[in-house]
């Protein structure tokens, strides 16, 4: 399980930073979801799913746990972008992957965490459902609706 | 009306999205297909979409890779705040559970057979849970992966 649950960790903390918009607090979060998921292993139930939804599930609540403390789910767009990745990095393909961040940073929390999902994390629309606790058949309208955002927003920065 | 500029209502939107995830049906699949090849807008957005989606899944959200989780989850200050946590919890049980039959035994109120049958039970359920203990750690024991480290 642990191997499994560090093969996670960067997908669960790029989760976190789009929810919670810092990338500290998003480590203590993937970290808090470790020491659940390894105090209390009988919570997981491998007869009802893969280990990656549960675990993102963990994540994500432990994430709205702290926002709740912070008292407001208003995130800076500005801390969303890693301050040690710069435009100016060479290649062109990091240049994208910033355009990506900032433009994600641009859109409302619940449609980044849906791109980010299925798009990065690559979680099925069922599994989805299962992170987000959703109507399964409300996936692929939201998706379709942030994907469309998060287009606009490349294409605003953009020009 | 022609073919490529048609109302939002005949175009296929959120399928486009069903379509690059590989998640609709094949009746689905097929609408979505021969509304392209007629429709350049819609054909576009779904080539849009597809590197959009490329794009954010080559993206490194987080910059931190796979050994960082592995040493955060052995950290050691973590393993050592579990340890006294348990060391508690357990030593908290025990005590709490000493006093309890203390008090039981040497209270004069109480009939023996009382005591005795009060005894046999949770001296019954005591000895339940030392043999599935010591059952499970025999099993741990024996785990051929136990020394296996991440």
């Amino acid at each position: 399980m642990r191997q499994e649950l560090a093969q996670l960790g960067g997908g669960a903390h790029a989760l976190a930073i789009q929810i919670l918009g810092n990338v500290d607090d998003a480590a203590d979060a993937v970290h808090d979801a470790f020491e659940t998921a390894l105090s209390r292993p009988d919570a997981y139930d491998a007869a009802k799913g893969p280990l990656k939804p549960w675990f993102l599930r963990v994540v994500r609540n432990r994430c709205i746990d702290m926002l709740r403390r912070r008292r407001g789910d208003a995130v800076p767009v500005d801390s969303l972008i890693d301050a040690r990745a710069t435009p100016d990095e060479a290649l062109i393909t990091a240049q994208r992957a910033f355009a990506i961040k900032r433009a994600l940073a641009t859109i409302p929390s619940d449609q980044r965490e849906i791109v980010v999902l299925r798009d990065y994390l690559d979680l099925s629309y069922a599994e989805i459902a299962d992170v987000l606790r959703i109507a399964p058949g409300t996936v692929m309208s939201r998706l379709h609706r942030a994907r469309l955002a998060l287009k606009e927003a490349l294409n605003t920065d953009d020009s | 009306m022609t073919a490529n500029k048609r109302s939002n209502g005949d175009h296929v939107g959120e399928l486009l999205s069903g379509y690059i995830d590989g998640e609709l049906t094949q009746q689905q699949r097929q609408r979505v297909e021969l509304h392209c090849e007629a429709c350049t807008e819609c054909k576009v957005e779904l080539a849009e979409l597809r590197a959009l989606r490329g794009e954010v899944g080559n993206a490194r959200l987080s910059e931190f890779g796979e050994d960082v989780w592995r040493e955060k989850m052995n950290d050691p200050t973590v393993q050592v705040s579990r340890g006294i946590g348990w060391l508690l919890f357990l030593g908290g049980i025990l005590i709490a559970a000493g006093i309890g039959i203390y008090e039981f035994i040497v209270d004069s109120s109480i009939e023996p057979w009382v005591k005795f049958l009060f005894a046999a039970i949770y001296g019954g359920l005591a000895l339940l849970f030392l043999s599935v203990l010591r059952q499970r750690l025999i099993e741990r024991k024996t785990d051929k992966y136990e020394d296996v480290e991440i």
